[in-house]
C-alpha cells in the first residue's frame, strides 16, 4: 500500500497556526477576529462572491455513514435529464445567480462522466462560472470537463484521519483514502483552474483535522502555483440516516478555525455554505469568509419544484431567499456579487497550455 | 495645470480609480464623483448583462466625462487577456485596456512574459495599452518599444497597503521612460500618492485604499488633493536633499584657494 504523503504528516507545515487553534479564551478569539477582518478587507475589500449549488442527481454508489445520499438510504432516487437541467439553470438565472456548483453522488452506471460532461456543457451556456462537486475522476476526464467550460471542482476529503476514514466509508469507490486525497492534483493537472477542499467537521478530532486541511491547502498552493485553491468549512448537519458525529464542533471553534485560516492563508477564498445558520453566516461574512452559497436547494430539482420529493443530502440551515441574504450582507456594508468571473477566461486552449 | 496625455486622450485629473472592492455600487459612484477622476478601471468579470443590479459597467457609463479603462483581471495568459480585451472593447466602446495578467490567482502578481506578449498584440490592434507590471525597468522599456501608452508598475502587492515599497525601481523606470509612468497598486494613504507624484509619476491608480476606507468619498477627495499637491510640488522645483552636514573645518582646505 502507498504511504501517506509527507505534507499530510509534517506538522512543521502548520506549526505557525496550531497555537491559534489551541487557545480557547474569548480575548484571543476577539483579537484573531480583528486580524482576520483586516486581512480580508485588504485582499478582498467589501466583496462577497456568491454561488449556488445545483443537485443533478442523488444516485450514489458509496456507503458514507454520514450522508443522506448513501446507497442504502431508501428515499427515491432521481436524476435530472438535460431538459430539466436547463430549466433549473434558468430558474437560478432568474434569481441572479452567475456561478453554479453542479453536484452528484459517487459515480454510478446511471450517473457517470458522460452525464456530468453534458451537464457542464449546458451549464456553461447559461453561467459564466461552472464548478463541479461530484466523484473523483481521471486527469483525462478532468481535461474533458475543463474543455466544456468547467473552471473549478470541489472535493472534500471528509476526514484526514485514515483510520476514521476507513470506518466511515463502508463500501464503494470512495473507500480509497489516498485516491481521494490526490483528486485535487489530478483536476489541476487536467486543466481545472481552481479546486475547493474541505473536511466534514465533526468526523474526527477538530484541531487535527483543521491542521491537516491547512497543510493540504498549503501543499496545493506551493506545488501548483497557477491553481486557485479555496477552503470550505462544512459541519455535519442532520440527514436521513440519523448519523451522530463523534466530535462536537462549536460555533466558537469553527469561527476560530476560519479566522486562523484567514491569517495562515491570507489570499485564498474561504467558503461558507447554507449548512450554517443565518446568524453564524451573517456574523462570519467578511471576517475571513469571502465566498458564500445562496438560496440553496439540496434536493434534486429543487429550484423548479419547491416541494421536490427526492432525498436531500443534508438539511439546509440558512434557508433565506437570495434577496433576504443579500439585504443582510448589505446591512453589514458588504457587497454581494453574483458575477465575479467571465466566460472569456474559460478558453479551452489556454486551459491546455496551463496544464 | 498640464494635462495627462494617454494615447490621443487628455485628462486634467491625474488620479485613476479602481471600481472593485466597494461596499456597494452607489458608494463607488459617490467616491468617483468626489474625486473628480476622469479615468476609471473596471473588470470584465464585473460586467453583468443578466442582472443590472450586479453590473458595474452600466452605472459607470452614466457618469458624464468619465472614460472607462476595462481591465483583464482574471486572465492567466496573454491569449486570455487578448480575448478579454476584445470583448471589453465591444462592451465599453473604450479604446483603453489595462492589461492585467496574473497566473497565480492568490497573490495577483503580474506575469511579465505574458503581459509583454499581450501588449504587443493589443498595441498593434490600436488599443491604448496600459499594462500593470512588476517594477522592472527593463520590462518597462520593452513595453514602451512594443507601443504601450503607459506603464503601470506596482508600488507593492495589490491590496497590501505597503505603499511605495518599490520606490527605487520606480525611480529608474521614470528616469528612463518616454511614456507616462503610473504607480498602480499598494498605495495606502494620500501621502504615498503625493510622494509618487513628487517622484515623477504622471498619475496614480488607487482602488483598495479608497474602497475600504470608512468614508470612501472623503478618502477619494483626499487622494485627489494629494495627487494634485504632489504634481504641483514637482513642477515648482523641490529643494534638493542634502545628505551630509558641512564640516566647520573644511576637509579640502589643504588644497588652497581655487585659482
Amino acid at each position: 500500500m502507498k504511504s501517506l504523503p509527507a505534507w499530510l504528516i509534517d506538522a512543521r507545515l502548520s506549526a505557525d497556526i496550531e497555537p491559534l487553534l489551541r487557545q480557547n479564551d474569548a480575548a484571543s478569539l476577539e483579537r484573531l477576529a480583528a486580524e482576520a477582518q483586516a486581512v480580508t478587507l485588504r485582499r478582498f475589500g467589501r466583496i462577497i462572491s456568491l454561488y449556488a449549488p445545483l443537485y443533478l442527481s442523488n444516485f450514489c454508489s458509496s456507503g458514507c455513514v454520514y450522508c443522506g445520499f448513501a446507497s442504502d438510504r431508501t428515499s427515491p432516487r432521481r436524476k435530472l435529464d438535460t431538459g430539466e437541467i436547463e430549466k433549473e439553470l434558468l430558474a437560478m438565472k432568474a434569481l441572479g445567480i452567475g456561478d453554479v456548483l453542479l453536484l452528484t453522488g459517487e459515480r454510478t452506471s446511471t450517473v457517470g462522466f458522460d452525464y456530468l460532461r453534458r451537464a457542464v456543457e449546458i451549464a456553461a451556456r447559461h453561467m459564466p462560472r461552472v464548478a463541479v462537486e461530484a466523484f473523483p475522476m481521471s486527469v483525462a476526464e478532468y481535461r474533458g470537463l475543463a474543455e466544456c467550460g468547467c473552471t473549478g471542482i470541489t472535493i472534500y476529503q471528509e476526514t484526514y484521519d485514515p483510520e476514521n476514514y476507513r470506518d466511515l466509508h463502508r463500501w464503494g469507490p470512495k473507500q480509497d483514502f489516498l485516491e481521494r486525497l490526490e483528486t485535487p492534483e489530478r483536476a489541476i493537472t487536467g486543466g481545472i483552474r481552481s479546486v475547493g477542499i474541505g473536511a466534514l467537521l465533526g468526523l474526527s478530532e477538530p484541531v487535527g483535522e483543521a491542521l491537516a486541511l491547512l497543510r493540504h491547502a498549503r501543499h496545493l498552493c506551493r506545488t501548483y502555483w497557477k491553481a486557485g485553491v479555496s477552503v470550505s468549512f462544512p459541519r455535519i448537519r442532520p440527514q436521513e440516516g440519523g448519523f451522530q458525529p463523534s466530535f462536537t464542533v462549536s460555533d466558537r471553534f469553527l469561527a476560530r478555525m476560519i479566522f486562523a485560516f484567514r491569517v495562515g492563508l491570507p489570499d485564498i477564498d474561504l467558503v461558507l455554505s447554507t449548512r450554517e445558520s443565518s446568524n453564524f453566516r451573517d456574523g462570519m461574512a467578511g471576517l475571513g469568509i469571502t465566498r458564500m452559497s445562496i438560496a440553496s436547494r439540496t434536493t434534486v430539482g429543487g429550484y423548479v419544484e419547491a416541494d421536490a420529493t427526492s432525498a436531500s443530502q443534508f438539511e439546509v440551515c440558512d434557508d433565506r431567499s437570495a434577496e433576504a441574504f443579500c439585504a443582510a450582507l448589505r446591512a453589514k456594508n458588504l457587497d454581494p456579487v453574483f458575477k465575479n468571473w467571465d466566460a472569456a477566461y474559460n478558453n479551452p486552449l489556454a486551459t491546455e497550455e496551463r496544464a | 495645470m498640464d494635462s495627462l496625455r494617454l494615447g490621443t486622450y487628455t485628462f486634467s485629473s491625474r488620479l485613476i480609480l479602481g471600481t472593485g472592492k466597494f461596499s456597494s455600487t452607489s458608494a463607488m459612484l459617490e467616491a468617483l464623483r468626489a474625486s473628480g477622476t476622469q479615468l476609471v478601471t473596471v473588470a470584465l468579470r464585473r460586467f453583468n448583462r443578466e442582472q443590472a443590479e450586479d453590473d458595474l459597467f452600466g452605472p459607470l457609463s452614466q457618469i458624464e466625462g468619465l472614460t472607462l479603462m476595462p481591465n483583464t483581471s482574471g486572465a492567466a495568459t496573454a491569449k486570455e487577456a487578448v480575448k478579454a480585451a476584445h470583448i471589453s472593447r465591444e462592451l465599453s466602446g473604450s479604446p483603453f485596456i489595462k492589461v492585467e495578467i496574473h497566473p497565480n490567482p492568490h497573490h495577483l502578481m503580474p506575469d511579465p512574459i505574458e503581459t509583454w506578449e499581450a501588449c504587443k498584440i493589443l498595441a498593434g490592434e490600436g488599443f491604448i495599452v496600459m499594462p500593470y507590471i512588476p517594477a522592472d525597468p527593463v520590462l518597462a522599456k520593452r513595453l514602451e518599444e512594443v507601443g504601450c501608452s503607459s506603464v503601470m508598475p506596482l508600488g507593492s502587492a495589490i491590496g497590501s497597503g505597503q505603499g511605495l515599497s518599490t520606490a527605487d525601481m520606480v525611480k529608474i523606470i521614470i528616469r528612463e521612460s518616454s511614456i507616462p509612468v503610473i504607480v498602480d497598486a499598494g498605495l495606502r494613504s494620500p501621502s504615498e500618492a503625493c510622494a509618487a507624484m513628487e517622484m515623477g509619476c504622471e498619475a496614480v491608480l488607487v482602488n483598495s485604499a479608497v474602497a475600504v476606507a470608512r468614508d470612501p468619498a472623503a478618502m477619494a477627495r483626499a487622494f485627489a488633493k494629494a495627487v494634485e499637491a504632489g504634481f504641483e510640488a514637482r513642477n515648482a522645483g523641490i529643494m534638493p536633499r542634502s545628505g551630509t552636514a558641512v564640516a566647520t573645518s573644511p576637509l579640502t582646505s589643504f588644497l588652497g584657494a581655487a585659482s
